[in-house]
């Protein structure tokens, strides 16, 4: 009796350490998520919330905003004696208004709207031009959304999707009704100076139209395609809105805004909407799956953006006694950073994100690469419990599984494998997409084998590509990998 | 079962009052025949139950030299095998329920079983195997300790082997009670040595999946190690039942394979239903240090010539996927 009492309380003991063993680990892996974090943040979709599922974590993504800004009037023409501000706001939005169209997207169940955008008529015709990302819905899913468009005076009617440009974010639809002309989209481009006023219309956040006016600057080369900088206050809603001079013509859809930043947003030039009314004039109905085209554009982006990658050979740089590639240039940006854990060991990581990255769907981006490199190294920790480190760094679990609706699941080779002067264990995961024939994610995760107190972890995502092209950038990637010979 | 009655049954009788399980609760002996049974204070056999009647039945020699069992004309009558019956010859083993009272009646001459081996090292109990156990336990904790430690933090080489010992007393503590409840006796020290082995093996095993796998190659061997740990807990469990009732031990070791079968099974139809795969994980995420690589590496081209090969696979996922 007298034993079993004293087991008892023994195992009283014993359970009460070992709760409180659990508690720290928990605590202790926070920490480690913040590794994962972006370096920095920059989008938002005009269009509903744009949370990028799926994007790599690196990503500086310029996400398609709602709201461009408007310029002030008297813009285009030679810097004579402006008219008031303000009041040229008020003479252009008065002129404008007319042509002025939000464009809801509906369940088809029920008729409630999951998201909505701006959009304008161009010229007389019944065309009208919004955002890729603000009719995506329709365009990938005709049996659950439809669309309706609300003008200034509250008239409704419904929208017809016409054609859509991925790459550019742009779509045309068609409407009910003409528009009164004044929204001219010239046959030449337009020229802009830096500076120049422009007005910027749109329906922000579904609170009713509006006006802005923000100044023109310049080209976003950072950008994969082109992009105007328009210094202007932009919000979510007023995405596929027109950016005016103040004679009505129109220098570009608004687009995106960076939301690190105080009135940086984005427009669409407009010659890629001239292009895309083009051919829309050649064809007589609105095609009942967008799919194909989706798909063949997505394949075009992904041939530009590999090409593009790869057209010399990557950059090599050290870090501790490895070479690894990078790519620098004016699309991809990479970060550094350093973690010092502890005594035990420490940790240098540089990541690189292209620029390319393309709205899909609210839960998928594609057509981008991603490469960090993560260098792992202790001085004090035996092999083993080193190996034990590494090999815990090296599990990644958001590789995907089967239920996603956008991609299969993944299917690996893995690998000892040996470059020039590196052994490594490669490990490549593909994914294909479901609803876009021919195009692939693909995951290439490596690790190096030749010492037991450092390991050199990378990983490179290439999302939206042919199989033959992500082939090319892995075999890149992989081959370029090699030691040094400096501690 | 007439065959095991090799002649006629002999007195003096033996009445075993049964529990549901077969175990005998009591016996009674008695010399002579007749055997009155019943409630009542003037029978052979006190039937200590209130649905018996006060005279409920009488065993004597039937014709033909076995014992006959008669109902007295009672309201609850005689069971044997669901029915109830008026009169019914006995053997050694018929069992028969009067109220809520089963017995059974054997002669003298009834015949039964060869003496057991015994196998049990009796040495080998209490403080010593619980002992040794316990340090086993946390040996292996350290050790996992040393090895996940990426901190240099000792206030882990205290947690880790007490959670080891909660776990391992709480864990030998529940067997130990069934078998006190089952066996008479607890047991707890080999309960505890069986545990420690068992932790022991798991970690082991672990190891020696990552080593196997990582130096030959082998990816599936490290990607299906929780089925050698879903064996070796059953192996575990089947040490733990046959301390407390070693008399099965042919029947536990079927229920433990099985038992083991199936959750291999279940763990094979998760990894299926979540990932598409019936592997553990996606690939295989161990290193260790190089000096434990023993086959060759490849070169990069072969490499790449085989991601291009599953083209075709994933081609077909998508295709049948839709």
């Amino acid at each position: 009796m007298k034993r079993a009492v004293l087991a008892f309380l023994l195992t009283c003991t014993a359970i009460g350490a070992a709760f409180e063993a659990m508690a720290p680990p928990a605590a202790a892996q926070t920490p480690a998520q913040n590794l994962a974090q972006p370096a920095a943040r920059a989008t938002q979709h005009t269009a509903g919330s744009g949370a990028a599922a799926g994007a790599p974590q690196l990503s500086l993504d310029v996400a398609p905003a709602a709201t461009p800004t408007a310029p002030l009037p008297g813009e285009s023409v030679p810097q004579d004696a402006l008219p008031e501000p303000s009041s040229g706001a008020q003479d252009l939005y008065e002129s404008a208004r007319g042509d002025l169209l939000q464009i809801r997207m509906l369940l088809k169940n029920g008729r409630t709207q999951s998201t909505v955008g701006s959009g304008f008529l161009v010229g007389t015709s019944n065309l009208a031009l919004t955002n890729y990302h603000v009719v995506s819905q329709m365009a990938l899913d005709p049996g659950i959304y439809t669309a309706e468009y609300i003008d200034t005076d509250g008239n409704t009617g419904p929208v017809e999707l016409m054609a859509v440009d991925v790459l550019h974010d742009l779509a045309v639809v068609r409407i009910n009704r003409n528009g009164s002309g004044f929204f001219k989209v010239p046959e030449q481009p337009v020229k802009l100076r830096q500076g120049q006023r422009l007005y910027s219309l749109g329906n922000p956040l579904d609170l009713g139209f509006a006006i802005s006016e923000g100044a023109y600057n310049g080209v976003l080369t950072r950008s994969f395609y082109d992009r105007l900088i328009f210094s202007g206050p932009i919000n979510s809603g007023m995405s596929g809105g027109p950016s005016v001079t103040a004679s009505g013509t129109v220098a570009g859809i608004n687009v995106a805004r960076r939301t690190d930043g105080e009135s940086v947003s984005f427009l669409v030039p407009v010659k890629h909407a001239q292009e895309l009314l083009r051919m829309v004039a050649g064809q007589p109905a609105p095609p009942a799956d967008f799919n194909p085209q989706i798909g063949k554009q997505l394949l075009a982006h992904q041939a530009g953006m590999v090409d593009k990658l790869l057209e010399e050979p990557l950059t090599l740089k050290g870090m501790g006694q490895y070479l690894v590639p990078v790519r620098e240039s004016g699309e991809v940006r990479c970060w550094g950073r350093s973690n010092a854990r502890g005594a035990a060991y420490s940790v240098d990581s540089m990541s690189c994100v292209m620029q390319s990255a393309l709205f899909v769907s609210d839960t998928q981006q594609t057509g981008n690469v991603a490469m960090t490199h993560q260098y792992i190294r202790s001085g004090t920790m035996e092999p083993l419990r080193f190996a034990t480190l590494a090999s815990d760094s090296f599990q990644v679990d958001n590789l995907g599984s089967t239920g996603d609706a956008r991609l299969t699941k993944p299917f690996c080779t893995e690998r000892f494998v040996h470059t020039r002067s590196l052994p490594m264990r490669a490990v490549t995961c593909v994914r294909a997409y479901r609803k876009f024939e021919g195009l692939y994610n693909f995951t290439l995760l490596t690790a190096s084998t030749d010492a037991s107190q450092s390991s050199l972890q990378s990983r490179l995502d290439v999302s939206g590509v042919s199989y033959e092209n992500g082939m090319r950038v892995t075999r890149a990637y992989l081959g370029a990998f090699g030691r040094s010979g400096r501690r | 079962m007439n065959g095991r009655m090799s002649g006629l049954a002999q007195g003096p009788w033996t009445i075993e009052t049964l529990a549901r399980n077969g175990e005998v609760l009591h016996r009674h002996r008695v010399a002579a025949l007749p055997i009155r049974f019943g409630r009542a204070y003037d029978n052979d056999f006190i039937i200590d139950d209130d649905y018996a009647a006060p005279h409920h039945a009488c065993v004597d020699l039937g014709p033909d030299g076995r014992l006959l069992l008669r109902d007295l004309d009672t309201r609850n009558g005689i069971v044997h095998k669901g029915k109830c019956v008026k009169e019914l010859a006995l053997d050694g083993d018929t069992v028969v329920r009067m109220g809520h009272t089963s017995l059974r009646i054997r002669g003298a001459n009834h015949p039964i079983g060869p003496e057991l081996r015994d196998r049990t090292m009796h040495g080998w109990e209490g403080v010593l195997p619980g002992g040794a156990g316990l340090v086993l336990s946390l040996l292996v904790a350290l050790l996992v300790a040393w090895l996940t430690d990426t901190s240099n933090d000792l206030e882990r080489y205290a947690q880790y082997p007490a959670a080891a010992a909660g776990i391992g007393l709480v864990w030998s503590g529940l067997w130990a009670f069934g078998n006190r409840l089952f066996g008479r006796r607890a047991r707890l020290g080999r309960h505890l040595f069986i545990f420690g082995c068992a932790l022991t093996a798991l970690v082991a095993l672990r190891l020696l999946a990552s080593v196997l796998a990582y130096a030959w190659s082998l990816e599936w061997v490290s990607g299906y190690a929780s089925h050698a740990a879903v064996a070796t807990v059953a192996v575990a469990i089947y040490f733990h039942l046959a301390t407390v009732t070693p008399q099965l031990r042919r029947r536990l070791r079927a229920i433990c394979g099985a038992l083991a079968v199936l959750s291999s099974i279940l763990i094979l139809a998760g990894n299926m239903q979540r990932h598409g795969r019936t592997a553990d994980e996606l690939y295989m995420p161990v290193l260790l240090p190089p000096e434990l690589r023993a086959s060759p590496d490849m070169p990069v081209a072969d490499y790449i010539n085989e991601v291009g090969a599953m083209k075709q696979e994933i081609d077909a996922e998508r295709r049948g996927g839709n």
